[in-house]
């Protein structure tokens, strides 16, 4: 389990410091999450200790984001007067994601890979 | 005040001076989040990450505890997403392995949907008259969060209001996606998952998972190229693009 932290970490440290030197558009760890992909694609497998790593991360993924979403109580007042345009926008937004997503997957697909049972 | 409960204040005042009463918070209504999704048959709306919130939402604002005191204790949870985003490599590797030579498609729609997710959040909210911190909350608000924040810091808007409208997003796409996707004629399931993938993250992922594993597959692709991807044009576009004022 450490060796497997020990990786991710020093994928996510190196995707740091090419953020701050050559990508600083890009955060970070998306940049280490690249390079790990590449790591990967070139080893051709994912070591155990870093699957199990992941695995943990992942199933607990959202844990780590409440920190950050508490603090919409300093946003409360905001969001309660802009109520009907900030329901509105996210509910029209992910209708109209996933129906062009699924159109244009339609559209350009020549397989069609089964109807749904 | 009685002579009896300056003891109590007392403790109160050094566990509130710790990080760990933070801790202890952040950690137990997760947990009671989780037993509740489990309790409800992993119902989407019983969301374990949106009940956390409330709950530590609700505990903070009784106690009366600044939003920055929460935050100094609960950083160290916090500080883990970096890591978690490097990890999300490993289910985007895998899923590389599923193409099969489908990419082209792929990312021609996961393109098309990322469009489409920014310009109708964005133009909606702008038309009934949201404010500038609000609209820019919803640039990355399809990206899974952990990727979602740290764009959000990079291109200056809130990572918060960016994180609470990712997971409303998911719960809401979590939701609405069997009637949508019928709505449309999509049939195929690794067509269904990637849609979902694509529009509503995590949170649609594992709910693809639910209905059928190619479904999940894909989602879960879905979910890693349009964050990786995400991460690389959403701040591209925000600057260079004069329809999305920067923040």
């Amino acid at each position: 389990m450490i060796a497997g932290l020990v990786q991710i970490l020093l994928f996510q440290g190196i995707g740091e410091i090419v953020a701050k030197f050559f990508l600083p558009l890009i955060p970070g760890p998306v940049i280490g999450l690249v390079l790990l992909v590449a790591w990967l694609q070139v080893r051709g497998k994912v070591p155990e200790s870093v699957d199990f790593v992941a695995t943990a991360f992942s199933q607990h993924l959202g844990l780590l984001f409440v920190p950050a979403a508490v603090g919409v109580v300093m946003f409360w007042p905001s969001i309660r007067s802009h109520a009907v345009a900030v329901v509105a926008a996210l509910l029209a937004s992910v209708v109209a994601t996933m129906a062009v997503t699924a159109l244009v997957l339609r559209a350009l697909a020549k397989d069609d890979g089964g109807a749904p049972e | 005040m009685s002579p009896s409960i300056p003891a109590i204040q007392e403790i109160w005042v050094y566990l509130s001076g710790s990080p760990l009463l933070a801790l202890v918070l952040t950690l137990s209504a997760y947990h009671a989040g989780v037993l509740v999704y489990e309790r409800a048959d992993r119902n989407p709306l019983a969301n374990p990450v949106a009940i956390a919130i409330a709950i530590v939402a609700a505990v903070i604002t009784l106690i009366d505890m600044p939003y920055a005191k929460y935050f100094e204790g609960a950083q160290f949870v916090h500080f883990l997403l970096g890591t978690a985003t490097v990890a999300l490599a490993v289910p985007i590797y895998k899923g590389l392995a599923a193409l099969r030579g489908r990419i082209l498609p792929l990312l021609a729609a996961l393109l098309a949907g990322g469009a489409t997710s920014i310009a109708s959040a964005v133009g909606v909210a702008k038309l009934l008259g949201a404010d500038a911190a609000i609209v820019g909350g919803f640039y990355a608000k399809s990206v899974t969060a952990p990727i979602a924040m740290g764009v959000a810091e990079r291109i200056n808007v809130s990572p918060t209001l960016t994180a609470v409208f990712a997971v409303t997003t998911g719960i809401l796409g979590a939701v609405l996606v069997r009637y949508v996707l019928d709505a449309v004629g999509a049939k195929a399931w690794w067509q269904r998952g990637f849609a979902v993938g694509v529009a509503a993250h995590g949170i649609g992922t594992s709910r693809a998972f639910s209905v059928h594993p190619e479904a999940g597959t894909y989602a879960s692709l879905g979910m890693g190229l349009h964050g990786v991807l995400g991460a690389v044009l959403i701040p591209l576009a925000v600057r260079y693009l004069p329809i999305l004022p920067a923040a």
